[in-house]
């Protein structure tokens, strides 16, 4: 709770410290808005309501590349988990797509997805894969192989011993893939909105450089920061709800 | 006759490395046998072909007239660590060779709570793994390995992380529970006195091969005293000196 104090605490001194420098040093707002300017802005944005469509669009973006790279991850991470000979078949494609720079890829879907929200979509979803690939691969390799001979014992078929056992005993590995997703979202659909977007966060910040409007360039920072900020501890609550029986007994 | 019978059973990981080599030995209907040995000497291995989970390289199993050559219904596996599933309740745990096959029916459940109630853990069933102790979470192991009523036990070192007392209990306990159904037990161990107090008949292991055998003419069910009778003290040196000439 002292912690929670002194970490607010340390933001107020820090946005005050910020506002008597801009009004100090008579720094021009071209270059470093004041706090006090920056939430004018933003809540002249949120009040007249120009801002909300934006915000609609990068959630939406946001959530559906997130639905779509994470169940995409996690089925490949399963098939690549199961099957030996198709992981070594595809593995090593799997890690050269990752290694492409996907935002490299935006212009490119512009011209094959056109300029809607579709490829933003595609490039958060492609962000997202690979975290949820990675860490379900791992979740369900890495079992007590005492347990793995329990199963057999007890003459589980795979489909058991995959869902009752490897995905169950994964799932924490899996859910820290997961929360990397979430954070990863948030820079592929921002910098997916940069490429091609009308619409969007990103493309709102293009919109306000081409008018040098600092101020609701940082307004609009404000907002992604925030908005990642309630994705992210909505991540954490589900993830505590799903490992509820993991955690039983391991600490108060 | 022997119930469950391991004829000339051979287990290599490679040709030129046999752990099991060429065993024969028996177990008649509701007899408690235990094999001993040093660590590595293939007893482990020997179990896990004696449960269908290691195909042997030659020989057979048979359990009550049938080859074994997949793991079976009718044989229950404790291993070495509890190795419960941490995010399901006690009962759930004991319930699962029943809920792989099915959906378990009240009387199912019954069971449990009354396997439950024989291991003394009557008020655990809706608690989880961690929050039991050592022994506590053997305990339930055994449960589990008993609730299909397995006609065979093997349990392999299942007390070797356990402090000396609550080895002795759960050792009582499991006496009791195989007594109840007759169920026929082979027991690996490396600690003799465990043995000798559980066994009927203790057959001593060195490099894949039985060497020794011996009966324990001790009265069942052994009660705690006996472990302090000259008796139990002479068969525990007897087991002792034949493990020190194998190796």
């Amino acid at each position: 709770m002292i912690i929670r104090l002194c970490s607010a605490g340390l933001l107020l001194v820090l946005v005050v410290g910020w506002e008597l420098f801009c009004r100090t040093s008579g720094i021009s707002a071209l270059v470093i808005p004041a706090p006090t300017a920056v939430l004018e802005t933003l809540w002249g944005g949120l009040t007249v309501g120009y801002l909300w469509p934006h915000i609609w669009v990068t959630t939406v973006e946001i959530v559906l590349g997130l639905a779509a790279g994470c169940s995409i991850g996690f089925f490949c991470g399963i098939v690549l988990g199961e099957g030996d000979f198709i992981r070594r078949l595809l593995y090593p494609y799997v890690l050269a797509s990752q290694v492409v720079p996907k935002l490299a890829l935006g212009p490119l879907f512009v011209i094959w997805f056109g300029s809607g929200i579709l490829p933003t979509i595609v490039i958060t979803a492609l962000i997202c894969f690979f975290p949820l690939l990675e860490n379900t691969l791992t979740g369900i390799q890495h079992i007590d192989p005492q347990k793995r001979e329990l199963f057999r014992m007890l003459g589980a078929t795979p489909l058991q011993t995959l869902r009752r056992l490897k995905i169950a005993s994964g799932l924490p590995v899996i859910l820290a893939g997961v929360r990397v997703a979430v954070v990863l979202s948030f820079v592929g659909a921002v910098v997916g909105e940069f490429i091609g977007a009308s619409e969007g966060l990103g493309a709102m910040i293009i919109g306000a450089q081409g008018m040098m409007d600092t101020t609701l360039m940082f307004a609009i920072f404000i907002v992604i920061t925030i908005q990642g900020m309630i994705f992210y501890q909505a991540t954490l609550i589900a993830e505590r709800w799903l490992l509820r029986h993991h955690m039983n007994g391991t600490g108060p | 006759m022997s119930f469950l019978a391991i004829n000339h059973a051979t287990y290599a990981f490679q040709p030129s490395e046999t752990v099991v080599d060429s065993v024969e030995w028996a177990i008649g209907q509701g007899e408690f046998h235990c094999l001993v040995g040093r660590s590595g000497c293939g007893k482990t291995t020997l179990l896990k072909v004696a449960a269908g989970l290691l195909q042997p390289t030659a020989g057979s199993i048979f359990i009550d007239g049938t080859k074994i050559v997949a793991p079976s219904a009718q044989v229950g596996f404790v291993f070495q660590t509890p190795t419960l599933l941490e995010w399901q309740t006690v009962s759930n745990n004991i319930l699962l060779p029943i809920s792989l096959r099915r959906t378990p029916s009240p009387r199912d459940r019954q069971k449990a709570t009354g396997l439950l109630e024989l291991v003394g853990l009557a008020d655990y069933a809706g608690r989880f793994p961690r929050e039991l102790s050592g022994g506590q979470q053997s305990r339930v192991a055994i449960a589990r390995a008993l609730i299909n009523e397995p006609a065979v036990l093997l349990l392999d070192e299942p007390f070797a992380a356990l402090d000396a007392i609550t080895r002795e209990e759960l050792q009582d306990d499991l006496q009791t529970l195989c007594a109840l159904h007759g169920t026929t037990v082979l027991f690996v161990t490396h600690d003799i006195a465990e043995a000798i107090y559980l066994a009927d008949r203790v057959a001593v292991m060195e490099s894949g091969q039985l060497r020794h055998e011996f009966t324990v003419d001790l009265a069942k069910p052994r009660q705690r005293d006996m472990r302090y009778s000259p008796h139990f003290n002479n068969l525990c040196l007897e087991v002792r000196r034949a493990m020190d000439e194998a190796a």
